[in-house]
């Protein structure tokens, strides 16, 4: 029995003992043997020996029903390598590529790289498609591979483009997101490389924390923005007209909802194609919303309206005698048309935009109050997440001079971004309370998990008194001035401010003939949805503001009220209730 | 019935041997069967989103079409007037 029972262990053993050389000598004709081929057949199908797969999160518009479209994502492809060693016939390779590849590739390009007959591998085409890689990996040349590729796309093409960013090679070797959200996200968007490739079973045993909660699946993710398609849309092709037709150095605007200051739209002109950066102007690359600062003129002046009724100077039923030019310290300070009004009250400094008005605030309001308020609003930088915020230049409010007071309260000789000059406005807009800007909404992370990012506490400026008795004369200005009366909405009550600076020479003083134009509005005006500024830089052949932007504005409003069916807030009558 | 069941320990560290290099073999197996399985999912999870990404821009496309259209040019003329809704409906319905 006992013989018997050795003799079964003893196959057994002989069994697996030739299972095990079986193994073996299978490895080593694997490995060894017919390793290169292998080697060259695990590369056509999965990617190049030097790296992982690019991957990186995505980033979303916002539509307003809440659907996320890609701002920014993955596209997957295929790249063609050459080994110039193996390459027997370079002429009829490169024919073959361009036969199914519609990337093109220079003939020139491709035959100097399979002449360098040192090196191995040198990719010579990228972003094919999935029918034009496969196709042409399933022709087997020898000494070419089809490799998978995958790069950034941007489904909207110049959509918000110097917003969302862009991701490239920086100094070293990694593709990281180097502007816009893209970079001051790139830690939640970027992915660790071996995420893919990690053995379970090592991770099973070496880090068992990681399996059950992972640090990276907790930080890692994908960015949902408040920009909602549509709006920006309209934002980008109303700012890219106004900007070809009246030829100005640059144009801008911002849609945001005053209450909470989630960004809707913000577009530049020019601007760029994420896809297509082979031509962009570097220069473009940067946001000028944050990065740039500009003499904003009279959109300025609300902002002192209220400071002055919020500071109890200035009621509105208060009047000033208007002299049409003061000099102050021994600078000439004059009404945009240089008349006197004489005896005018403050509702006429914001329906006719009268910079002696706004300077006689300023007078009433004092140089330390003013600062106060000013800095208040402008002092810091607002935090909104895009990379390289600047400052706003405010020097003349360090000084004594009584004129740097008298023109910052009409927007001049102060230097603001135009994100910190919709958040100030918005403080206006938004019973005095100031928020913070931003643009990302949410954070997807790799868990599953939405985080919902908080933006921090509104600081109130102004009391909600002083901004209703402002945001009445700016209703006024739009129901009874702009564009002759005609911009008026039955149903909808419109602020509004149009602005018209004078541009600095660079010697110091201003240009006579060159212009800032800006533009604010908001709606309902006493509980606003949306506040929208525009601005153009330099327009030729126009001098006012209301001339370039009042046509983009409206349209921006109705478009607004159409598209988010915002009801009406006056002129409904009961019958019709 | 009389049961003897004796193993010398030569037996039973060969044994011991061989089951350790079954579950070896197994386990070579199951991670490769698991790496090859998270690649492949992985990268159809990235077609996917490429298609969709796709789509994505032919739709962002369209609504800049749209949004470039000149209706007059079109042949539409503009509304003779607006009115827009109420905030809630007058009937109980929502």
């Amino acid at each position: 029995m006992r013989a018997q029972f050795r003799s079964r262990i003893l196959l057994i053993l002989i069994f697996l003992i030739f299972a095990a050389l079986g193994i073996i000598v299978r490895l080593y004709f694997v490995q060894i043997v017919n390793g290169e081929e292998y080697s060259l057949k695990a590369d056509r199908q999965f990617s190049a020996n030097s790296g992982g797969l690019f991957d990186r999160g995505s980033i979303y518009f916002t539509r307003k029903d809440g659907s996320l479209i890609s701002a920014a994502t993955l596209s997957t492809g295929f790249l063609v390598a050459i080994n110039p060693q193996v390459l027997a016939d370079p002429e009829a390779v490169y024919r073959a590529i361009t036969d199914v590849a519609s990337t093109t590739v220079s003939r020139d390009a491709f035959m100097s790289a399979s002449a360098k007959k040192g090196q191995v591998y040198i990719e010579v085409a990228h972003r094919l498609s999935e029918e034009e890689g496969r196709a042409l990996s399933a022709k087997s040349i020898p000494g070419v591979q089809v490799l998978r590729e995958r790069w950034r796309t941007y489904p909207g093409g110049s959509l918000a483009a110097q917003t969302i960013g862009i991701v490239s090679y920086g100094t070293g070797d990694t593709l990281a997101g180097r502007t816009g959200l893209e970079a001051i996200y790139d830690g939640t968007l970027s992915r660790s490389e071996d995420s893919l490739y990690k053995n379970f079973f090592a991770e099973l045993f070496s880090n068992v924390g990681n399996l059950l909660v992972n640090a990276e699946d907790a930080r890692e993710g994908d960015v949902v923005t408040s920009i909602e398609p549509d709006v920006q849309t309209r934002l980008a092709s109303n700012v890219e007209k106004l900007s070809i037709r009246y030829s100005s150095k640059e144009s801008g605007g911002i849609i945001m909802d005053p209450s909470t200051g989630a960004i809707i739209a913000i577009a530049s002109y020019p601007t760029y194609d994420g896809n297509n950066l082979h031509s962009v102007d570097p220069a473009l690359l940067g946001n000028p919303f944050v990065e740039h600062v500009y003499e904003f003129g009279s959109i300025m002046k609300p902002i002192t309206m209220t400071a002055g009724l919020d500071a109890g100077v200035i009621t509105p039923a208060t009047a000033y005698n208007d002299t049409g030019c003061i000099t102050v310290n021994t600078y000439k300070i004059c009404n945009w048309d240089g008349k006197a009004r004489g005896t005018t009250p403050m509702r006429q400094v914001i329906m006719q935009s009268l910079n002696l008005g706004a300077s006689w605030i300023a007078d009433q309001i004092g140089q330390k109050k003013f600062r106060e308020y000013f800095t208040g609003l402008f002092g810091e930088k607002t935090g909104v997440d895009l990379p390289n915020e600047t400052g706003a230049l405010l020097g003349n409010l360090s000084k004594p001079q009584q004129v740097g007071y008298d023109t910052a309260a009409f927007g001049q000789g102060i230097a603001v971004t135009p994100i910190q000059m919709i958040r100030a406005l918005g403080a206006v807009a938004n019973d005095g309370y100031m928020v913070q800007p931003h643009l990302a909404s949410a954070v997807r992370l790799n868990s599953g998990i939405e985080r919902k990012l908080d933006w921090g506490e509104k600081v109130r400026i102004f009391s909600a008194t002083s901004t209703h008795e402002t945001i009445a004369m700016m209703n006024a200005l739009n129901d009874e001035i702009l564009y002759g009366g005609k911009a008026k909405i039955p149903t909808m009550s419109v602020a509004v401010k149009t602005g018209t600076a004078q541009l600095t020479k660079q010697g110091g003083g201003y240009y006579d003939d060159r212009f800032f134009h800006s533009f604010v509005g908001f709606f309902p005006s006493y509980n606003p949805r949306f506040i929208i500024l525009l601005y153009t830089n330099d327009p030729k052949g126009v001098q006012y503001a209301s001339e370039t932007l009042d046509v983009a504005f409206l349209d921006l409003v109705h478009f607004l009220i159409d598209y988010y069916e915002v009801p009406p807030d006056r002129g409904f009558d009961s019958a019709q209730q | 019935m009389r049961f003897h069941f004796q193993l010398s320990p030569i037996s039973l560290c060969g044994g011991i041997v061989g089951i350790l290099l079954v579950v070896y073999i197994v386990l070579i197996a199951t991670v490769m069967s698991y790496a090859a399985l998270t690649i492949e999912f992985s990268q159809s999870v990235k077609d996917d989103e490429a298609a969709v990404a796709a789509l994505e821009g032919q739709y962002l496309a369209a609504v800049a079409r749209t949004t470039a259209t000149n209706y007059a040019e079109e042949g539409y003329a503009l509304p003779i007037a607006k009115t827009f809704v109420r905030a809630k409906s007058a009937t109980a319905l929502r």
